[in-house]
């Protein structure tokens, strides 16, 4: 009996040839993300493109320096400081010593700068001037608007926080953009972030999931 | 004998109770024997309700029931099956020499190693189906009621190739046993072009089942070329094995003969896959440990242990082990194909590869996990028990395949 | 002649023929009725008496169970959907939830940067994310892992990410993992019901309804950013998160996968995602990758930004970055 064995060999082809086909299909490339959003370069606006977006109802001023969208806004300081404003007590008129003990700034641990040359309270504060933070040069600088005094020294920071790679932005990441300012998340006088506990951690994954 | 063929004329009415009369004998023929079938048969049914049973708990609780985490997502389940998709594949060891090569000797045995293929794909696909999370949304896999990701996914070209290769595997020995039944010659135009489809698509069965793992670049273990070819060759070396000790265990229990040079045949074909698979093995062993890399870590694990974890040590150790006296045994033949030796070497060679393909391929495939965290992995009850339930169900299918068939064969060749 | 009929044929010789037919059949039958019996008592057995509700739940059930796919769902189909769910969700677990169906926004690809520098350790994105995405509390799943990492070493494979001490830890910084919202994602390739994908704007969801478990995604995942509910998850009534969508956080069920969403919830209502907002130290950025004027594209574009496992070609929407 012949067996026409090419014929044969032909249905064994078959799939085989489907097979690169099927690949061929499958693996179909563009231009990775980074060049989809390279190309995308026309303005969204996403007041009027996300309808969910809201206002943010907390209190924020304007800042004073524009990002890359235009303006933005941060969080206020001042309604966040108990005691403010400074001058309440701060008016040469005569505060009783069993008041005094209370509400001197005692509690304030000053921690900010290298050892060598720790920042001093005179550094941004003036005895004349106890509403506002006040420059080496003399600049009266509102306590809402903070960053322009951190931003003497810290200017790489600053550049950042205006852009958005450092600090946070509150809430939404459309709609108005509101951020958080220095003082938000760093205490003036001691800034650096504290050693703490987790609030969470990773149980085990043996029979763990 | 000759005038049955006269008498049963080919009308469409007459064709179905052909076929009728022809599935009642295979029926009933499947189920009688002495009491030692029967006792053997309850047997297996009693752990196939022990499979069953595990199964109930694993739908109630949850896969939780099993020992697997979401670093280990795929375990003790899928290892068999890729183990037992190498052995389905391996019927065509016997098929290609004996239809290309047209071998007599080999010829009377591709019933057997039909059976046995069939019965290694139904544990198969039971086995991916009691892997499956959801088992009740598996609807969602068909093409047009649900949504099939061909051919994109290779877990759908697995699908269709695993149903296929069934398909074609029932067809063909049905069609061969129905005309033998009748004592007519089978016609080659309607049989033969299935036999050349199913000896490709033998091979395309295990390659596809190697392209699963094989395609994913987020494992390094499994993501190297040779996975197809190692699965091939040890496929093509456990499956010849099995049927060899499918053969002695028939030779010993019915009366069915197998002639000698069929052992010798069978057992060199098991020699030349098994060597290569030792040639592949050395090959993974040497790129993985000559200059290890990160992506070594895997191989780490299953032969050495990574921080702590020695789980597998012990098996993989052992199934190389295995392997090489399975092979070298077989190979040199010290007992001249004497069942007494043949077998254990054969069984060994089997375990072995069982082993090193099934828990010693997956586990380190999965650990360490893409963020490096090492686990230990041992298969649970529930698991172990409806592993035991399917392999109880795939011998129960392959017991009640051959004894008809090899009935049948028998009094066809009577009838010649 | 027939040759069943033929007694001389037949095969194996036995004397009695019949006797040995009958004594098969009896034996066969017996078994058949143990296995049977068996078999229905296991199915009791396994089955809880819970699977019966009222007709309403039943109802509801039935045509969750045989819905279509969400992606080929039209939004009237998506609101009826989530309608049936949330009614589901008060009839059996007595909550009221508002689950939503918000369709992609035009114009938006998201995109997430992660500032290697500012992480202190601190995992409030991991209980934030726990609390917002209704994570089961049983198996303690959570999407964000935070490896502690010694300097010097890159890649979180060689870190440790089951600390407990405070943190942080001197000559050791920090980095989180999570899903990455790869736009040429291994998973949506792998998952062969489509019951995962890439929505128009960035985010590769599931959905969970016809999710069949098979945890091949997993397989595919190289950065381990997918989970599986290997039991039923549970969430204290009190602590779950009501406003839901239907591709985010609405309760999951055993045998489904899930998966960081970018908190689709929030996200496509404009807001930020849990883990970006509950970060102490503002060390995520999230944003629309295709607003030149976003913050994210700020960071990409004066930051050192780099991408995990970049090599294997998986695309990532997740940078990192150092100040």
């Amino acid at each position: 009996m012949k067996t026409p064995i090419i014929r044969n060999c032909l249905w064994g082809v078959l799939p085989v040839l489907l097979l690169i086909f099927a690949a061929g299909l499958a693996y179909s490339t563009e231009g990775g993300v980074v060049q989809i959003y390279k190309n995308a370069t026309a303005p969204f606006d996403d007041e009027t493109q996300v309808d969910a977006a809201l206002t943010l109802s907390i209190p924020s001023v304007l800042v004073t320096e524009r990002y890359q969208g235009g303006r933005f806004r941060t969080e206020t300081r001042k309604d966040k400081i108990q005691r403010f404003s400074c001058s309440q007590c701060h008016n040469n008129k005569p505060v009783r010593v069993a008041q005094a003990a209370e509400i001197a700034h005692g509690e304030i641990v000053l921690n900010h700068g290298s050892e060598a040359r720790p920042l001093s309270c005179y550094t941004c504060h003036k005895k004349d001037e106890r509403d506002f933070l006040v420059t080496e040069q003399g600049t009266k600088i509102d306590m809402d608007h903070s960053y322009q005094m951190c931003g003497q020294c810290h200017f790489r920071q600053k550049k950042d926080w205006v852009g958005g790679a450092h600090g946070k932005r509150i809430s939404h990441w459309a709609g108005q953009r509101v951020v958080k300012n220095c003082t938000g998340c760093h205490d003036p006088h001691s800034p650096r972030f504290k050693k703490r506990w987790p609030v969470t951690y990773s149980p085990p994954l043996s029979k763990g999931k | 004998m000759e005038t049955t063929q006269e008498k049963i004329m080919p009308h469409k009415l007459s064709i179905i109770k052909e076929i009728t009369a022809f599935v009642k004998d295979v029926i009933t023929w499947s189920l009688s024997g002495g009491l030692a079938y029967q006792i053997y048969l309850c047997i297996l049914a009693a752990l196939m309700v022990l499979g069953v049973y595990a199964y109930f708990v694993q739908l109630r609780v949850g896969m939780a029931a099993t020992n697997m985490s979401d670093i280990v997502s795929w375990g003790f389940y899928i290892a068999n099956f890729t183990f037992l998709v190498g052995v389905a594949a391996a019927a065509v060891m016997i098929i290609l020499p004996s239809y290309i090569f047209k071998d007599k000797d080999l010829h009377k045995v591709v019933i057997i190693g039909e059976c046995v293929a069939i019965g290694a794909l139904v544990m198969c696909l039971m086995f991916v189906f009691v892997d499956l999370g959801a088992p009740w949304n598996a609807w969602h896999m068909m093409p047009i009621i649900g949504l099939f990701n061909w051919p994109t996914s290779l877990l759908t070209w697995d699908v269709l190739v695993l149903n296929g290769y069934l398909v074609l595997n029932l067809l063909v020995p049905a069609y061969i046993l129905y005309c033998h039944y009748y004592h007519r010659k089978p016609k080659d135009k309607l049989y033969l072009p299935l036999v050349f489809i199913s000896i490709f698509w033998a091979f395309g069965i295990h390659l596809v089942t190697a392209f699963l793992y094989q395609g994913l670049p987020a494992r390094p273990f499994w993501n190297n070329p040779l996975m197809g070819p190692r699965f091939l060759a040890s496929a093509f070396a456990a499956g010849p094995a099995l049927i060899i000790i499918v053969l002695v265990i028939i030779q010993s229990t019915t009366s069915f003969r197998v002639e000698d040079q069929v052992f010798n045949k069978i057992r060199r074909i098991s020699v030349v896959a098994g060597i290569i698979n030792l040639i592949m093995l050395f090959s993974e062993v040497f790129k993985e440990f000559y200059l290890p890399t990160h992506h070594s870590q895997p191989a780490i694990y299953l032969y050495f242990g990574l921080k702590g974890h020695t789980a597998l040590v012990p098996w993989i150790w052992t199934a190389i082990v295995m392997n090489v006296i399975g092979t070298l045994t077989m190979a040199f033949n010290p007992g001249k194909n004497n069942p007494k030796v043949l077998v254990p070497a054969c069984i060994l060679l089997f375990l072995g590869i069982w082993i090193e393909k099934g828990i010693g391929l997956i586990v380190p495939g999965l650990v360490p996990s893409p963020l490096g965290e090492v686990v230990n992995y041992a298969p649970s009850w529930v698991e172990v028990s409806i592993t035991i339930g399917i392999l109880a169900l795939g011998i129960f299918v392959v017991s009640l395949l051959l004894k008809p068939a090899l009935m049948i064969e028998q009094q066809y060749e009577a009838g010649e | 002649m027939d040759p069943r009929k033929n007694k001389i044929c037949q095969k194996p010789q036995e004397k009695d023929c019949q006797q040995t037919k009958q004594r098969g059949r009896r034996e066969f039958l017996k078994g058949a009725a143990r296995v049977a019996a068996f078999g229905g008592a296991a199915m009791l057995a396994g089955c809880g008496g819970s699977m019966l509700g009222s007709k309403e739940e039943l109802s509801l059930r039935w045509k969750e169970y045989f819905k279509k796919h969400y992606s080929l769902m039209t939004q009237e189909e998506k609101d009826e959907t989530v309608r049936r769910l949330e009614q589901l969700a008060k009839i059996k677990k007595n909550v009221n939830v508002q689950m939503s169906s918000a369709p992609p926004i035009d114009g938006v690809l998201f995109g997430y940067a992660f500032n290697v520098t500012r992480c202190e350790g601190y995992m409030e994105c991991v209980a934030a994310c726990v609390k917002e995405n209704n994570l089961d509390r049983k198996s303690n799943m959570q999407y964000i892992r935070i490896f502690e990492m010694e300097h010097g070493q890159l890649t979180p494979e060689v870190g440790n990410a089951k600390f407990y001490h405070q943190v942080p830890v001197e000559d050791h910084f920090y980095m989180g993992v999570q899903c990455n919202h790869c736009q040429n994602a291994p998973c949506v390739k792998a998952c062969p019901t489509k019951a995962t994908w890439q929505e128009p704007d960035g985010i590769v969801v599931v959905d969970y309804d016809w999710c069949i478990g098979c945890r091949y995604c997993i397989a595919a995942c190289p950065y381990y950013g997918r989970r599986f509910n290997w039991n039923d998850p549970v969430v204290p009534k009190d602590e779950m998160t009501k406003k839901q969508h239907y591709l985010g956080n609405r309760m999951r069920g055993r045998g489904q996968m899930e998966k960081c969403t970018f908190c689709i919830q929030r996200s496509r209502a404009g807001r930020l995602p849990a883990c970006v907002e509950a970060c102490p130290t503002g060390a995520r950025v999230f944003g629309n990758l295709l607003d030149p004027d976003s913050e994210i594209r700020f960071v990409l574009k004066h930051k050192k930004v780099f991408r995990w496992k970049e090599d294997l070609g998986t695309d990532p929407k997740f940078w990192y970055f150092v100040d």
